[in-house]
């Protein structure tokens, strides 16, 4: 009996030692889902645009816990939120996260506030870009939906390209971490973010090789953007709405890799090949939706560089 | 003064005081270059460029200052412009990508002779270009 009595204290015992080892282990230490940070930059917080893609934040120091900066590569996406938001991407990246293949294409995509408009002042026309959160080049990430935003052509090439191209290029060279992370900001229930806020950390020289804190913004100079909804228009100075084409019914998939490599997703045709047939299919034709979905998908930016790939044309 | 610098897509050296990029292949340039020669660099560029060998390697925050005729100054965020009159040349090494930037080079290439141009790969650049720029005579 007493051996009986000892025995289920013990269990009693192991089950609050176990509860509290849980509890503790979901507050403070990397079990939970998303890591426990000070708070991103506010609305109320951020600058004016005054001209320039990005502005510090903090003396551009970045907010990391001690206890991520380890050398163990890892990559954490938050859910889409009840409005189909995309929330804090984070990563350790590390070379054994990189890509090793073409990115596929990622227009199945829609993310919140999407619309595809162009102008003819934006480079490349097509207004919005599906942004990477953490880019290509970083990550390996393709078309995951929680780590994709509506961003500006501008946001993309001239605000996040160029951080992720110092990350990755430091990365490739000197074989280290670096903690990263992707903030979108949005205000209120709009479902355009106002921009994102990025930070990065190298970890083995302890932030010596790449710190960073700033705010990039999801602006298109010459363009008035309706941030609640994704709507916009140019903005002339006349105020009569510009000239904005919207829901342009032809290219509504397209990604494209850019004089970096990296993360300038352009609504550009894409050209989809099949790897098994080695036929590509342009917009338009018999086959060219249903490629999409398909397996065999290869996308070429152009058909001359199908036709160098060794693909031919489909007939119809 | 031959002046040896690395450079983005917009001229840009520096971000939140770091250096923009670098590459083993340029380091390997850059040795090759300063072989048997002076090298004068900043307190910061000798945490990278400090193990260089087969040179007379000068560590010192007033470099630009103190380099005389003939000898190589590697500049990654100090201003060209108040030694524009003692510079000969100007080595520089384009990563071909752009990054962020808050120093750029302040010196007007357009007024120095491109005279050298070529490019090679790096180790984690897919390409880098080589210029060599002299004064305009």
């Amino acid at each position: 009996m007493r051996g009986e009595h000892n025995f289920m204290k013990k269990t009693v015992l192991h089950n609050y030692l176990f509860l509290c080892m849980a509890v503790f282990c979901l507050l403070f230490t990397s079990c939970g889902q998303m890591e426990k940070r000070k708070d991103p930059i506010s609305i109320e917080e951020i600058p004016a645009y005054s001209g320039q893609p990005y502005v510090e934040i903090d003396g551009n120091q970045p907010d990391f816990p001690e206890k991520d900066k380890t050398k163990k590569s890892f990559e954490q996406y938050s859910d889409l939120d009840s409005l189909g938001r995309c929330g804090v991407a984070y990563a350790n990246v590390g070379k054994d996260l990189m890509p090793t293949e073409e990115r596929g294409s990622i227009g199945k995509v829609r993310p919140s506030g999407w619309h595809t408009v162009k102008y003819d002042i934006v480079d490349g026309k097509y207004l919005y870009n599906r942004c990477h959160l953490i880019g290509y080049q970083l990550t390996a990430e393709n078309a995951n939906e929680k780590n994709l935003i509506t961003g500006t052509r501008y946001m993309n090439v001239d605000g996040m390209l160029p951080f992720e191209n110092m990350v990755a290029d430091y990365v490739k060279e000197m074989g280290n971490h670096v903690l990263y992370r992707a903030t979108p900001i949005f205000d209120g229930k709009n479902l355009v973010a106002k921009g994102v806020q990025m930070e990065g950390y190298s970890v083995e020289d302890e932030g010596d090789g790449i710190c960073f804190n700033v705010f990039v913004y999801n602006v298109q100079p010459g363009i008035w953007i309706d941030y609640a909804t994704g709507e916009s228009k140019e903005d002339s100075g006349t105020g009569d709405g510009g000239n904005g084409v919207k829901e342009t019914p032809a290219p509504d998939v397209g990604s494209q890799t850019g004089q970096d490599g990296a993360d300038t997703e352009t609504e550009v045709v894409e050209i989809r090949g099949n790897k098994k047939s080695k036929i590509y299919h342009c917009l338009g034709q018999a086959s060219y939706e249903e490629m999409a979905d398909s397996d065999n998908l290869v996308v070429f930016r152009s058909e001359q560089e199908a036709q160098e790939a060794g693909y031919r044309k489909a007939k119809r | 003064m031959i002046v040896i610098v690395c450079l983005d897509d917009k001229k840009g050296m520096m971000f939140n005081y770091r250096r923009q990029s670098r590459d083993q292949a340029v380091t390997e340039r850059i040795q090759k270059i300063c072989m048997g020669k002076r090298l004068w660099m900043s307190p910061y560029s000798d945490k990278l460029y400090g193990s260089l060998e087969g040179m007379e390697l000068i560590v010192n925050p007033d470099f630009l200052s103190m380099a005389g005729g003939g000898d190589i100054c590697l500049v990654e965020s100090d201003s060209l412009m108040p030694y524009i009159e003692k510079i000969e040349q100007v080595i520089i090494y384009r990563w071909n990508r752009t990054y962020p930037a808050d120093v750029y080079l302040d010196l007007d290439l357009s007024q120095w002779e491109r005279r050298e141009r070529h490019e090679f790969p790096g180790t984690s650049h897919e390409k880098i270009t080589e210029e060599i720029y002299e004064r305009r005579t």
